[in-house]
């Protein structure tokens, strides 16, 4: 092996260069950045997203929003490299918001704009804009209905991973969404094994099960879901008077389709105001569970952190690359370690924070799950849950009648 | 809460961001978007040339002229095992034949990086920085890298190397070359 010498061309080169007669020294040929990608991307965005809202909204056609979802996974999936894409932007900003380091006004814009049009128009971007929602539209096969309180459940792991990756970004960790997404390695075309083998099984589960990484697992799909509740559009499936002939309902892949619900009996009152009582009454004790999973989930969590992981390998003794690397630096192991140790500090607090969070928010949906909805005599969509796919136009009896007298 | 009421909510905070962002304290990281290679930090392991997910990697080694030495024994060159100073493939570093070689002046080369076919390896830049100037390193280049938000590299990468630059200075060079007049 070469010894390492200390560098020491700084002061002087070992070997100062010669002197030549008639040689001019070549330049450097490095490319400066041609533009930046991200405000392209935005710009394009922004277009993409006034097109599915006029799709969703107005032309109410299921072919109109497959050629959405084409044009998205095409553009942003392929043509464009599939990163930044806003799905994973909530890491730079979390990242950025909590050590005060400087945030692209691109890279804001990206987090913030499907955000903006949720509030507006709900959903549109995971429609088609979204590469990753894109392509699981298009490879969806045949739809397995997932019992609704099973539904429920799974997709509070979306929300404790937006916890645990939040957490991850702030504190140097990593940006782990962006590392293990299942479907970057089908977008640049790498299959390298451990990834493409999680691409290949979401791929898998996509035929069956409609969107299973927009609905159990995308942690911004929780923010958009939130600000979608709050839509100015609402999504009607018809405009005319229902027929309750639930063609939209089976129709709908995603659980997003609610029926009608009635006055109810007495008795079902009674159970109902006794189930949310009982609910009510359990807060205190999801919160400290949530806590205490958050501490428990804490080392685990800081282990993947490179200081904590240098510090385990220099106390064991370990002749790694990175311990190598480490020694041939002027920091001292008690510098690192005494980093190391603030890091570990920093994400117990904030792991057991997201861990009490969690446990609120879990109590939250259990509650507005077991509450009775507003009387409804037709079926509706949540536009929470709704992805714009617009099927149900498609399904729904009234509507393929109107299409037809318009032609 | 009605929609107005989250409307409110946000103007609020969309108020009181500036205000908020003068108590906030400032961070020394992470000012730019775009990943690079801090050469002095590098030590040249070799995972650049594995772990990106390009099928081949948007690292590059790049020779900075202004600080090489021109040596004729250049040992970024010529690998420790050679048999003799020549251009017999037993003896070079490079495992691709990327350095290119030219006469300059009497025991002074020219030594250039052919782009095509260098993988990143860093096999010279070790080799360089071992007895010479340390004039080869290892850049990530920008008409190549995709700019992963979380680059694999960087993930891998032994000596904590990998910083993000902003995009008007996107490489670090070893030394910034002297200008001669």
């Amino acid at each position: 092996m070469i010894p390492r010498l200390p560098l020491l061309f700084a002061a002087q080169a070992r070997f100062p260069a010669p002197e030549f007669e008639s040689y001019t020294l070549p330049k450097m040929s490095l490319e400066e950045l041609a533009s930046d990608s991200v405000l392209w991307r935005v710009l394009l965005l922004a277009v993409f997203l006034a097109a599915g809202t006029w799709f969703f909204y107005r032309l109410r056609s299921r072919k109109a929003l497959l050629a959405y979802s084409v044009a998205g996974l095409a553009v942003f999936g392929f043509l464009f490299a599939s990163c930044p894409c806003p799905v994973g932007m909530f890491q730079n900003v979390a990242e950025g918001l909590a050590n005060g380091s400087y945030i692209q006004p691109g890279v804001l814009l990206l987090f913030a704009l499907p955000l903006a049009v949720a509030l507006f128009a709900g959903r549109v971007f995971c429609g088609g804009a979204c590469p990753l929602g894109a392509i699981q539209e298009l490879l969806h096969w045949k739809s397995v209905f997932i019992p609704r309180p099973l539904d429920r459940i799974l997709r509070l792991i979306s929300v404790l991973l937006l916890l645990i990756f939040s957490v991850c970004a702030i504190y140097g960790i990593g940006f782990p969404l962006c590392y293990l997404e299942p479907y970057l390695p089908i977008f640049l075309l790498d299959f390298a094994t451990p990834f493409a083998i999680l691409s290949a099984v979401f791929l898998a589960a996509g035929l069956f099960i409609s969107r299973p990484f927009c609905r159990y697992v995308c942690p911004y799909g929780v923010l958009l879901r939130f600000f979608s509740y709050f839509s100015l559009l609402k999504p009607q499936i018809t405009s005319h008077e229902c027929v309750n002939c639930r063609l939209c309902e089976q129709g709908c892949p995603n659980g997003a389709i609610l029926p009608p619900e009635g006055t109810g009996s007495t008795s079902e009152h009674r159970s109902g105001f006794r189930r949310i009582s009982m609910l009510t009454a359990l807060i205190p004790f999801a919160l400290f569970a949530g806590g205490l999973f958050g501490y428990f989930c804490a080392p685990v969590l800081s282990s993947f952190h490179r200081d904590v992981r240098l510090v385990r390998e220099l106390d064991a003794g370990i002749k790694s690359e990175a311990v190598e690397a480490f020694e041939s630096t002027t920091t001292t192991r008690e510098e690192l370690r005494v980093r190391a140790i603030k890091l570990q500090n920093g994400v117990l607090l904030a792991s057991t924070a997201a861990g009490v969070l969690f446990g609120a928010v879990m109590m939250a949906e259990l509650i507005a799950e077991a509450r009775r909805r507003k009387e409804e005599e037709v079926y509706t969509i949540d536009p929470s849950l709704c992805f714009c796919c617009g099927r149900c136009y498609a399904a729904c009896p009234l509507e393929r009648k109107e299409k037809h007298h318009e032609k | 809460m009605t929609r107005r009421d989250l409307l409110r909510l946000g103007f609020l905070a969309v108020i009181t961001a500036p205000f908020a962002a003068l108590f906030r304290k400032r961070g020394e990281t992470g000012t730019g978007y775009f990943w690079q290679i801090d050469p002095d930090k590098c030590v040249q392991c070799g995972k650049c040339e594995t772990e990106c997910i390009l099928p081949q990697s948007a690292v590059k080694c790049v020779h900075q002229y202004a600080s090489c030495g021109y040596c004729l024994f250049c040992s970024g060159y010529y690998q420790d095992k050679r048999i003799e100073f020549n251009t017999a493939g037993e003896n070079m570093r490079c495992p691709t034949d990327a350095i290119i070689r030219t006469y300059v002046e009497d025991p002074y080369f020219e030594y250039k990086i052919d782009e095509e076919r260098c993988i990143g390896c860093g096999k010279c830049v070790k080799g360089c920085l071992s007895f010479g100037n340390g004039s080869l390193f290892l850049q990530v280049r920008r008409d190549l890298c995709k700019n992963c938000n979380e680059c694999r590299i960087a993930k891998a990468c032994p000596a904590d190397a990998f910083v993000r630059v902003p995009a008007d200075h996107p490489y670090i060079y070893r030394k910034p070359p002297e200008v001669k007049s």
